[in-house]
């Protein structure tokens, strides 16, 4: 029999993580349905039919999957550049001397920071522009090429790789340790693999699948970003949580039940992919 | 040597955007395409440390809603992920646990708002605050997994062998033995709270003016000497408390 505050205990549970998550959903559920808000007209499916109809859904999805996986993957090369090449047979360089604290800094900058950051070092009128000018390496102002609001959405994946990089140092270098990764390089190069061949076969395979957890997390964080490609990205295609914001505050009350299906589709998505996480058995607590 | 020069370049390039944005907080004028300000001014400082244009009371709104969360969802995480945990449904209770802290808050924030105007929340501190809670709690269930092994329930099972009550469990077993942890998810849950930006503009319908709203408030008004000097106030406490949990942060990986 479970005990009262067991009872109690999943019920403050369900009270705070499950009850205004379901309820939100519902909601948005109903009114993308035309079955709740201001302009209640009954059932039907025009907004779905919109929203899956028009190409702006399909972009916003491309244009958030590129960038998280851009961000992924050259946060992920950066992180282990930085947790191996730093590293001595003796100890983590990562976690002792100025380095130590310095990879710590960027940690510290909230998104908004990050993406106000690189606004103002790589707009046209920026720091870069500024010190490429003074060292004579552009001639022009107008010849800079600004990496904010761009087209491949640079200016958003370099504020996020900012963000990542160290993190993802930090713990690859963590996992060196616990996954003692050490002892199995050591084990590979006696039995006769070269430095190339240990770093590629053993060391880096096993971080990477020990880290799969975390750059998964890291991948649907990115996805569902806001405040920077508020700053950093185009008018069009947006971000999927950007589109969906813009369609919920416009004037225009008929858009409305349209960014509650992006938010719908939005939520399918990453639901599906925590549990391919979860049935992968890559998450377990 | 070559070593050196890459720890050098590494450092320089983390502590690159701290130091732009302090140059940049402390800039009187700054032309095109001068590489250094033209000249420089504390008046913006002064006016933070006097209270005066808004910056310092936004400064206290976001201490309060951080400091808030993360005791909340601290408290409620450590007593109810005890109950996830050794529950025989676990990892559905764990995936449902997952779901507020991996969507996006955005995308919750427009999901919420509907809770957050029927219960009379929305555009106030109290409604911001629930909501990040809901968001931050999710992430305090998950972390919390760690903490409840076997060998904690053994504890548990001994305290109450021997005629300990839930009181003496929590107060003389439970929460010492839980001491790192919960000041990790107390710092963790802050940091989450201090970078939320889309649930805090959308449930405090702009009316709770926490530094993030501030810091896009003056990039929108093109105004980047203020946005610098938000944005230093806003690193300055994540900034403090990472450096103090930095012996801990990774040691759960």
């Amino acid at each position: 029999m479970r005990s009262r505050s067991g009872t109690l205990g999943l019920a403050a549970f369900f009270a705070v993580a499950v009850l205004p998550i379901g309820a939100s959903l519902l909601y948005a559920l109903l009114y993308s349905v035309g079955l709740a808000g201001l302009l209640a007209e009954g059932f039907n499916g025009r907004a779905w039919l919109a929203v899956l109809g028009g190409g702006e859904i399909w972009w916003s999805l491309i244009l958030s999957v590129w960038v998280a996986a851009a961000v992924v993957a050259a946060g992920t090369a950066l992180g282990l550049a930085l947790a191996l090449g730093f590293r001595t047979d003796r100890d983590n360089a990562l976690d002792c001397g100025v380095l130590g604290y310095a990879l710590y800094l960027p940690l510290a900058l909230p998104g908004a920071v990050a993406a106000f950051f690189v606004f103002q070092m790589l707009t046209g009128g920026g720091f870069v522009a500024r010190v490429l000018l003074r060292l004579g390496l552009l001639s022009d102002p107008s010849r800079f090429v600004p990496l904010v609001t761009d087209r491949w959405a640079v200016g958003i994946i370099l504020a996020h790789t900012l963000l990542a990089a160290p993190f993802l140092a930090l713990l690859f270098a963590r996992l060196y340790e616990s996954e003692r990764v050490d002892e199995l390089a050591a084990l590979s190069r006696s039995l006769g693999a070269s430095r190339r061949q240990s770093l590629w076969r053993v060391e880096v395979p096993i971080l990477l699948h020990a880290a799969g957890t975390n750059l998964a997390l890291l991948f649907i964080v990115i996805l569902g970003s806001y405040e920077i490609p508020l700053l950093l990205g185009r008018q069009a295609p947006q971000m999927l949580s950007v589109l969906t914001m813009r369609k919920f505050a416009l004037f225009d009350l008929r858009q409305k039940p349209e960014a509650f299906v992006v938010a719908l589709i939005y939520t399918g998505l990453v639901m599906a992919l925590i549990a391919g996480l979860f049935r992968r058995g890559r998450v377990d607590g | 040597m070559a070593k050196k020069a890459a720890v050098a370049l590494v450092v320089s390039l983390c502590g690159l955007p701290l130091a732009v944005l302090a140059v940049l907080s402390f800039a009187g004028a700054w032309p095109f395409p001068d590489v250094v300000p033209s000249h420089w001014t504390a008046s913006r400082w002064l006016d933070v440390l006097t209270g005066r244009g808004g910056l310092a009371a936004s400064f206290g709104v976001s201490v309060l809603i951080s400091a808030s969360v993360a005791l909340l969802s601290t408290v409620l995480g450590f007593v109810t992920s005890k109950h996830v945990a050794y529950h025989p449904r676990r990892r559905l209770l764990l995936f449902l646990a997952y779901v507020p802290f991996a969507l996006s808050p955005v995308i919750l924030g427009v999901c919420l708002l509907y809770v957050a105007i029927q219960a009379g929340l929305s555009g106030t501190v109290a409604g911001v605050i629930l909501a990040q809670t809901i968001f931050a709690y999710g992430f305090a269930i998950v972390l919390f997994q760690g903490l409840w092994s076997p060998r904690m329930r053994a504890f548990e099972d001994l305290v109450r062998t021997l005629g300990g009550s839930t009181w003496q469990l929590y107060a003389r077993v439970l929460v010492p033995l839980a001491q790192e942890m919960l000041l990790l998810c107390f710092f963790q849950t802050f940091l989450i709270s201090w970078f939320q930006y889309g649930l805090t503009v959308l449930v405090g319908g702009g009316q709770v003016k926490t530094l993030t709203l501030k810091v896009y408030d003056y990039v929108g008004e093109a105004n980047v000497f203020y946005a610098a000097l938000a944005s230093c106030l806003l690193i300055f406490p994540p900034a403090l408390l990472l450096w103090a949990n930095k012996r801990f942060l990774f040691k759960a990986v």
